[in-house]
């Protein structure tokens, strides 16, 4: 999860955090980190890039996107899956 | 134009410390090489941090001009805002673009796309103020300044008791800069301390955000009067300019030896400076005169950083001491400005205490 948050902090451009900052189950969005839907499209984006995984399903975002234990489960449920 | 045009306030983040708490004039920054680089103040303790992130140096500069500028006036919500820039947000452009081959036209970033567009600035500042009225940006080469300004001045003349915040914005990038100096616009080894003088082939490359609040308001807080701008395009020798800038001021019914001061955008081009130095002893024989791109640089909305300066000097009345030329005498009450951009845009300004 160290790596997403790495990641995460980069594609947003979180100048001002480190990774230990975010929480695991901290909330992505509004109260939590306070991202917009302009950061859940580069998201979207850094799924694709880094793991090669297309969000095909819009309705999938909410829960995906929760916090960065949501992401890494999807991420690790896709990856499990393709093997 | 039958309503006057003041000058409400002024800001600018230039390559001199011309910017808020950080305000010196007295003293001349030095650049050598073929730029300059704009003196920026620490944006945290003037944006929200999850603002900061999204915005590049381009809208950062542009936006806290404007704020300030907008502080200064104690005019909370402007009927308009008007900005112009020739090359726009370059940095986004770049970044985009980059991507965009990268990743062979595929998984493209929003936020360097939605950055990209020219009219980024004036959009920022609008979000950041949630001011929904008026808001244009004008991209017009070395009159892009001089459009938006236009566009406020009638404005001005159209409406009752309005405030109009219009500026103009330019950046260098690594990009911008090294495809401009593929032209041979800039010279390799100078220094602006001597640019004015150096009478040899290109300039300094400058950069750099101004904004103004103007309002067609009476005020004793007004720190100057816009009393006129005109622009003219290519024209076909000296002379003509010569009687174009007769004209415009006999059109405002001033004579020269009504003005106090003439400022000139000299730039150590010995092409480009002709003309200036032609003017300088033909109509402004007898006139004091100074240039300001020792200060600035070289860039197609430069010509907001003279009008900053010359409003500068009206509020202070007196030339501020990074400019070099030691100003006694008659206090200064009338100015004007002549430019051009590549002898191809070509405008004046004439203002008043």
């Amino acid at each position: 999860m160290s790596d997403l948050k790495k990641q995460i902090i980069v594609q947003l451009n979180l100048k001002d955090l480190k990774p230990e900052d975010i929480g695991d189950d901290q909330p992505l969005f509004v109260e939590g980190l306070g991202l917009d839907s302009i950061d859940a499209l580069e998201l979207i984006v850094l799924l694709q890039q880094e793991y090669k995984i297309k969000l095909s399903n819009a309705d999938d975002g909410p829960k995906v996107f929760q916090s960065v234990r949501t992401m890494a489960q999807y991420i690790k449920a896709h990856q499990a899956q393709k093997e | 134009m039958d309503k006057k045009v003041y000058i409400r306030s002024i800001a600018s983040i230039s390559p001199q410390k011309t910017f808020g708490d950080m305000m010196s004039t007295d003293e001349l920054l030095e650049y050598a090489g073929d730029k300059f680089t704009c003196v920026e103040p620490d944006y945290s303790k003037i944006f929200d941090p999850k603002l900061i992130r999204r915005m590049s140096r381009i809208i950062k500069m542009g936006a806290a001009t404007a704020i300030e500028c907008l502080h200064k006036s104690g005019v909370k919500m402007p009927d308009a805002i008007l900005t112009g820039t020739a090359y726009g947000c370059l940095e986004d452009t770049s970044v985009f673009l980059t991507k965009l081959i990268e990743n062979r036209e595929d998984m493209l970033t929003p936020t360097a796309f939605i950055q990209s567009t020219h009219n980024t600035v004036g959009a920022q500042i609008a979000l950041i103020l949630k001011c929904h009225n008026y808001n244009n940006t004008f991209v017009h080469r070395g009159f892009s300044f001089e459009s938006a300004l236009l566009d406020a001045m009638l404005l001005l003349n159209e409406n009752e008791n309005t405030n109009v915040l219009a500026g103009a914005v330019d950046e260098i990038t690594n990009n911008s800069h090294r495809i401009l100096s593929r032209f041979g616009l800039y010279k390799h080894h100078a220094s602006n301390r001597d640019l004015l003088l150096s009478n040899s082939k290109g300039t300094m490359a400058g950069e750099g955000a101004s904004f103004f609040s103007l309002t067609n308001q009476s005020s004793p807080e007004n720190i100057a009067q816009l009393v006129a701008m005109a622009t003219f395009y290519k024209p076909l020798d000296i002379e003509e300019t010569e009687k174009n800038i007769v004209y415009f001021l006999e059109d405002m019914s001033t004579d020269m030896n009504d003005i106090d001061l003439v400022i000139l955008g000299k730039n150590g081009d010995q092409k480009g400076d002709k003309v200036y130095d032609h003017l300088s002893h033909s109509i402004f024989k007898n006139r004091e005169t100074i240039g300001y791109k020792h200060l600035c640089g070289e860039y197609p909305t430069a010509t907001a950083f003279a009008v900053w300066l010359a409003s500068t000097i009206l509020q202070n009345k007196m030339v501020p001491g990074f400019v070099g030329v030691e100003k006694n005498g008659s206090p200064i009450k009338k100015i004007l400005i002549y430019n051009h951009y590549e002898r191809i845009h070509h405008s004046l300004f004439l203002l008043s205490a």
